[in-house]
């Protein structure tokens, strides 16, 4: 499933984002099947914009973007739900975990939607990423770095074709980034996905077939 | 286990402010609403199966008018003139508000009664005899067969009451209460002169719907088989059962057709017309009360979405369906709505199985199943409070 951005431009940031030379915003890109494309967004420049705007969450811009053969816009709640559950997966950058529910609960309510992963192998993830004596906690009393672990994992209990990271390990320590990221490469290449990584300064966490200055 | 799960945590997340007072509420106020209505097209279908239905309340329900050729000038000479002929007959048959039309057969032979004792008299007697089907009440030994002496009667009321109000009185005779008059037997001499038979009559019953003596059908058929001048003696009166002997149409008809008639009841349209006006305003009631009910459990599920949202905004994040999502909460809604219209059913249905037994010691039949007015009633209701609530709840969750 290619991605296609054709004259991207969010309403809001028009004007100030038109005084800037981008690398995305108002041009137009075709990234391709497993692409791993690294997205440096300094502070302002609309990275957690682009990401929302990437997975459907606002339709508050011009041009266009096509996820495969699927115009984003045209997409109905159901079309689009079901691409969400089966084609594009999310690391959100303030992770959005239900806080009533604990961190099992946060994975469990995800892997029941299609359920792709075994009970037993996300069980296995929680403890690759140190989190398995966190499991039955809630999640508002899970610290930043923990609720991230748990965000990430849960991005990963579905089939998709690309992963979209926005500031993925923003909370956590290169030990554990190291884990989190072993993980991740892993279930990519499993789903031979692609994935589009946002983050404020260039690192070599991936190897990127491109990077992009918004 | 799993879906379990799901419903478990989904519970959690999305219905946050449980079972309030203010859904109780909502659910009685649709619960009395819905019996209400039910109630009320319970009462407007059972009178109307009291008045026209085809059960044994002929009582109660239609009237009975017995019609005849008016007799006039011009066809006064000619006794043939004043009988039903088949094609008469049809047209009365189709007129509107007939039900059913009887034939009444009159003796085409001689009759003369007698009695003896303090009573004596000797009278010729008119007999007739009518359909069973047209008595208000079959007397339980109201048959005869060819060779039986016994012949059971029935007398008009209005008989008995010129007897004992202006016969009697004027005579110095005794005044007769009904079950003594049924203790009397009269002597029947049927038949010409020598070659007659003679019969014991007993009056059996009282009947207001005809003016005359009856006796069974079968006895007359015999009488004017056998002495009849007339082999296949005409019909000079008929008995209908009417709708609505009120409805100008009906009048009109016997008028074109020349028919007269004396009966002129109109006391169960007006009793009609109260229950009508009773069951409207039931009606209305009801449906103003179920209004309510369903405006406020529509807010509260309304409310209880608005909660939700924020989990809900989550849920379609993380790749829940917006349909899926209402197909939850329809789960969680929706049987609280068919638990209220069942258990109105109930009381509807156990309130008319009551009223079957009351009517029944009235001698009135009921139903104790409802016929299809309550049961579209209740359907109907249901179909639209179902599809007011899964709108409510589509568009609630739609809108985030």
């Amino acid at each position: 499933m290619q991605l296609t951005l054709t004259q991207l431009i969010p309403q809001p940031l028009r004007d100030k984002l038109s005084m800037r030379p981008s690398g995305i915003w108002n041009c137009d890109l075709v990234f391709g099947v497993g692409e791993y494309v690294f997205v440096k967004a300094p502070s302002g420049t609309g990275k957690t914009t682009l990401m929302h705007i990437l997975y459907g969450l606002r339709s508050d811009y011009d041009g266009a973007i096509r996820w495969g053969k699927l115009a984003l816009r045209e997409m109905t709640a159901e079309s689009l739900a079901e691409l969400r559950a089966n084609q594009l997966s999310i690391v959100f950058q303030d992770m959005r975990l239900f806080p009533e529910l604990t961190a099992w609960e946060n994975l469990e309510i995800k892997r029941q939607l299609t359920n792709t992963i075994s009970a037993k192998e996300m069980e296995g993830w929680l403890s690759r990423l140190g989190i398995s004596d966190k499991r039955d906690s809630l999640a508002r009393t899970l610290s930043y770095g923990e609720q991230q672990r748990v965000a990430i994992i849960r991005a990963l209990l579905q089939p998709f074709k690309w992963l979209l990271m926005d500031e993925p390990f923003s909370h956590l320590d290169l030990e554990n980034i190291d884990k989190a990221r072993a993980l991740i490469i892993e279930v990519i290449q499993k789903n031979n996905a692609g994935m589009i990584l946002a983050d404020l300064d260039e690192h070599t966490f991936f190897n990127y077939s491109q990077t992009i200055n918004l | 286990m799993s879906k379990n799960l799901q419903h478990i945590m989904l519970k959690r997340i999305l219905l946050k402010n449980g079972r309030s007072s203010r859904l109780w509420a909502s659910m009685l106020a649709l619960l009395i609403g819905n019996t209400l209505l039910l109630l009320s097209v319970l009462i407007w279908w059972n009178f109307n199966e009291l008045l026209y239905g085809k059960d044994q309340n002929d009582s109660l329900g239609s009237t009975f008018i017995t019609v005849g050729k008016k007799v006039t000038n011009a066809n006064m000479g000619n006794q043939t003139a004043t009988l039903f002929t088949a094609n008469d007959i049809d047209s009365v048959v189709q007129a509107v508000q007939v039900q059913s039309v009887g034939m009444i057969t009159s003796n085409q032979f001689p009759v003369f009664a007698m009695m003896g004792g303090d009573l004596a008299f000797a009278t010729e007697l008119p007999l007739e005899s009518v359909p069973d089907s047209f008595l208000e009440h079959k007397p339980e030994d109201w048959q005869w067969q060819p060779g039986s002496r016994d012949l059971p009667i029935i007398m008009s009321s209005q008989f008995l009451d010129i007897y004992n109000y202006v016969f009697a009185p004027s005579q110095g005779l005794p005044q007769l209460s009904e079950s003594s008059v049924k203790l009397l037997a009269l002597n029947l001499k049927v038949g010409p002169g020598e070659g007659g038979e003679v019969y014991t009559a007993h009056v059996v019953g009282f009947s207001d719907r005809i003016s005359s003596v009856m006796a069974p059908q079968s006895f007359i058929d015999y009488g004017n088989s056998k002495y009849g001048k007339q082999k296949n003696g005409g019909v000079s009166q008929l008995i209908l059962k009417v709708k609505d002997p009120s409805d100008i149409k009906f009048s009109k008809f016997l008028q074109r057709n020349n028919l007269t008639t004396n009966s002129q009841s109109l006391r169960w349209s007006k009793i009609r017309s109260i229950v009508e006006v009773v069951t409207t305003a039931t009606g209305v009631l009801a449906v103003l009360l179920m209004g309510i009910g369903i405006l406020v459990f529509i807010l509260f599920v309304e409310l209880t979405i608005a909660n939700a949202k924020g989990s809900l905004i989550l849920l379609i994040e993380i790749g829940y369906s917006p349909r899926m999502l209402s197909r939850f909460m329809i789960g969680r809604f929706i049987p609280l709505i068919i638990g209220v219209l069942a258990t109105g059913m109930l009381i509807a249905l156990a309130a008319q199985i009551i009223a079957t037994h009351a009517a029944a010691a009235q001698g009135l039949v009921l139903h104790t199943v409802p016929g299809i007015p309550f049961w579209l009633a209740l359907f109907g209701s249901a179909i639209v409070l179902l599809l007011l609530v899964v709108r409510s709840i589509g568009n609630a969750i739609n809108k985030n």
